[in-house]
């Protein structure tokens, strides 16, 4: 059993470098002097420099942050009242709610993207920033629902109903007692909505209209059109960065549990 | 007068459950009063009923003479103490008090003022900024109770709020009711399991039974004169129960031989029971005076149980149950295979129908 330990542990290993080390090489050319990507010649925060001073930058910055933020508060507050729906009234249809909720999960994105913009031309939509965050929600609401309905799972009605005997009518029932302490949880699904949202590449790339640009797209546009340029490492390493900080501060709500 | 709480014909199915089952209840002001039977027997269904929380199929609710059957909980001044007690997680000790008086906007310094009140009646003060899950399970009790009584209901549910509790913290806080209960003045409706806890803190018990109300008296009284073979049997620590058929006036017939017994006279021909309390019973070489019923047996088992002895007396095939108390000084104790004489009064012998 000595033996097989040692193959897991190596496999795990090689499985986690794979995974990181490309991103960790990314970071460290970040700081290189030279254009050469495999030689590291010298530090340097030009990149960075050439970064803030890129408007572009900013703007799809800019872009993907408040439709990250549209998109999380409509997927939270939709999965928020169909969660609650389904954990706290009996009805028929209520497993096949459940399942049609992880079908965007389970298909693949480009085939949702696809099939999304047929429709919009089909209905005859203009696309816009809107028709971006409409595509977001569409896959960003089963994300959140998932983390609700768990959450919601653990939850006694008995809160409820004692605030209901201590005079609360059921909608203070419900905001004073029952979003409270199901915070954490959609704490976290909030920031899981916003990273899907903000990550997304596909998605955003087939319902924008022409010149609008989130961070990804911007990025896929640099590298598609001037090579490789020194500052799209930077820019990578920030996209990067700002999804850890989210990651972390997730990581850390999940684990406030009442 | 009104009485606090009155159920009328109320029943309620879940499914083809009968959880509770054609009950009528009336529950005075200011009393204490337990509803006691054994698990799923429909305690917590009739207490929900009461406060809303359940609607019955059929029957009435009345809160303080009022039809409030279907008045939703909020608005039936009712406090409830619940089984898993449901504190707020997300709220200190002060904020989980203070809820039902948001609830009714009172403003905020009578709040604080009848916060600090209610911890003094539940002795918490001091505790006001901890966190529940910083209490122990006793303190988390006292919150609960202080949470729903400071809006003053009419009447205070509880539903076997001591159970979690092991038995010393149980013993104090069966008091602590008790002298809460007195304090503010409040009806209580008290559901448990546990008769020690009922007999302890109640001024009536209703016992109940598959939904059905078996008997509802003070506690003396269903100890003392069970209804019917369930009651006796489930009230108490134990009790010898003798079958048999109501001869003639004043004589059952028995397994061990006629037994004499206090009215009835109207049963006979009927099977009977006779059930007679442990500590009835007399035992000794000879039992003299004027007892009605005496029996041989052969001690089968002595248990030393502090206050008294127990023991175990076969009587022609049946075992007796007999708690002797230490009167006078050291009395001979009694070891198995002794023959002893066992007796009764016909007054200490109850005669049970059902
Ligand atoms: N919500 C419910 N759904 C189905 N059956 C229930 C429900 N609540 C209670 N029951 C059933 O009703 C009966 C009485 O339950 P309950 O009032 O909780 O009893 P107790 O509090 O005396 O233990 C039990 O048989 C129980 O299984
Ligand atoms: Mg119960």
């Amino acid at each position: 059993m000595k033996l097989f330990d040692k193959i897991l542990k190596a496999y795990t290993y090689t499985v986690l470098a794979l995974i990181y080390l490309p991103i960790v090489i990314l970071i460290i050319f970040s700081f290189n002097e030279s254009r050469s990507k495999v030689v590291f010649t010298g530090f340097t925060l030009e990149n960075y420099y050439s970064l803030i001073g890129n408007y572009r930058v900013w703007d799809s910055f800019y872009n993907s942050i408040w439709t990250g933020a549209v998109v999380t508060v409509v997927s939270v507050v939709l999965a928020i009242l169909m969660a609650y729906g389904v954990s706290r009234y009996e009805f028929s249809g209520k497993t096949l709610i459940d399942s049609i909720m992880l079908i965007p999960i389970i298909i693949p994105e480009i085939v949702e993207a696809l099939t999304l913009l047929v429709f919009l031309v089909i209905i005859g939509i203009e696309l816009s920033p809107y028709t971006v965050i409409i595509g977001h929600v569409a896959f960003d609401i089963s994300f959140a629902y998932v983390v609700v309905k768990a959450r919601m799972a653990g939850y006694d009605p008995q809160f409820e109903e004692a605030a209901r005997t201590l005079g609360a009518d059921e909608i203070r029932a419900f905001t004073k007692v029952t979003l409270p302490i199901l915070a954490p949880g959609i704490a976290a699904a909030a920031l899981i909505a916003f990273l899907e949202s903000y990550d997304d590449f596909i998605k955003t790339f087939f319902t924008r209209p022409p010149g609008f640009m989130t961070l990804p797209v911007y990025i896929w546009n640099m590298a598609s059109r001037r090579g490789f340029p020194l500052d799209l490492n930077a820019l990578a390493t920030f996209v990067v960065a700002i999804s850890l900080i989210f990651a972390y501060i997730r990581n850390r709500i999940e684990r406030r549990v009442y | 007068m009104s009485y606090a709480v009155e159920l009328i014909n109320i029943s309620k199915y879940f499914g083809d459950v009968r959880a509770v089952d054609n009950v009528s209840l009336k529950v005075r002001k200011n009393e204490f009063f337990s509803l006691l039977g054994p698990s799923g027997c429909g305690k917590t269904t009739t207490l929900r009923i009461i406060a809303g929380l359940e609607e019955p199929d059929k029957g009435i609710v009345k809160l303080d003479g009022k039809d409030v059957t279907y008045v939703p909980t909020h608005k039936r001044n009712i406090g409830m103490v619940f089984q898993t007690l449901a504190l707020f997680p997300h709220m200190n000790v002060y904020e989980n008090i203070a809820f039902g008086l948001r609830m009714r906007r009172v403003p905020e310094s009578e709040i604080r003022r009848r916060v600090r009140e209610m911890l003094e009646i539940v002795r918490l003060t001091g505790l006001e900024h901890r966190r529940i899950h910083q209490l122990s399970g006793g303190q988390r009790q006292r919150v609960a109770l202080a949470r729903a009584l400071i809006v003053q209901p009419a009447v205070l549910l509880l539903d076997e709020p001591l159970g979690a509790l092991d038995l010393k913290i149980r013993q104090r806080m069966m008091v602590e009711l008790k002298r809460v209960q007195r304090e503010v003045g409040t009806t209580f409706i008290y559901v448990t399991h546990d008769q020690t806890e009922a007999m302890v803190m109640s001024d009536r018990i209703a016992v109940m039974k598959d939904g059905v109300i078996q008997q509802v008296g003070a506690p003396y009284e269903i100890y003392m004169r069970p209804r019917n073979r369930f009651v006796a049997n489930f009230i108490g620590e134990a009790i010898n129960m003798l079958e048999g058929t109501y001869i003639e006036p004043g004589v059952v017939e028995t397994s061990i031989g006629n037994v004499r017994v206090e009215g009835g006279a109207e049963y006979v021909g009927r099977r009977v029971a006779v059930a007679i309390r442990p500590e009835k019973i007399l035992i000794g070489e000879e039992v003299s005076g004027d007892v009605d019923n005496v029996f041989s047996g052969r001690i089968l088992m002595t248990i030393f149980r502090g206050a008294f002895v127990e023991y175990r007396v076969d009587v022609a095939g049946f075992e007796f149950i007999v708690f002797k108390p230490h009167v006078g000084g050291l009395a001979r104790i009694y070891q198995a295979g002794d023959v002893v004489k066992v007796g009764w009064i016909k007054e200490g012998g109850i005669l049970l129908v059902d």
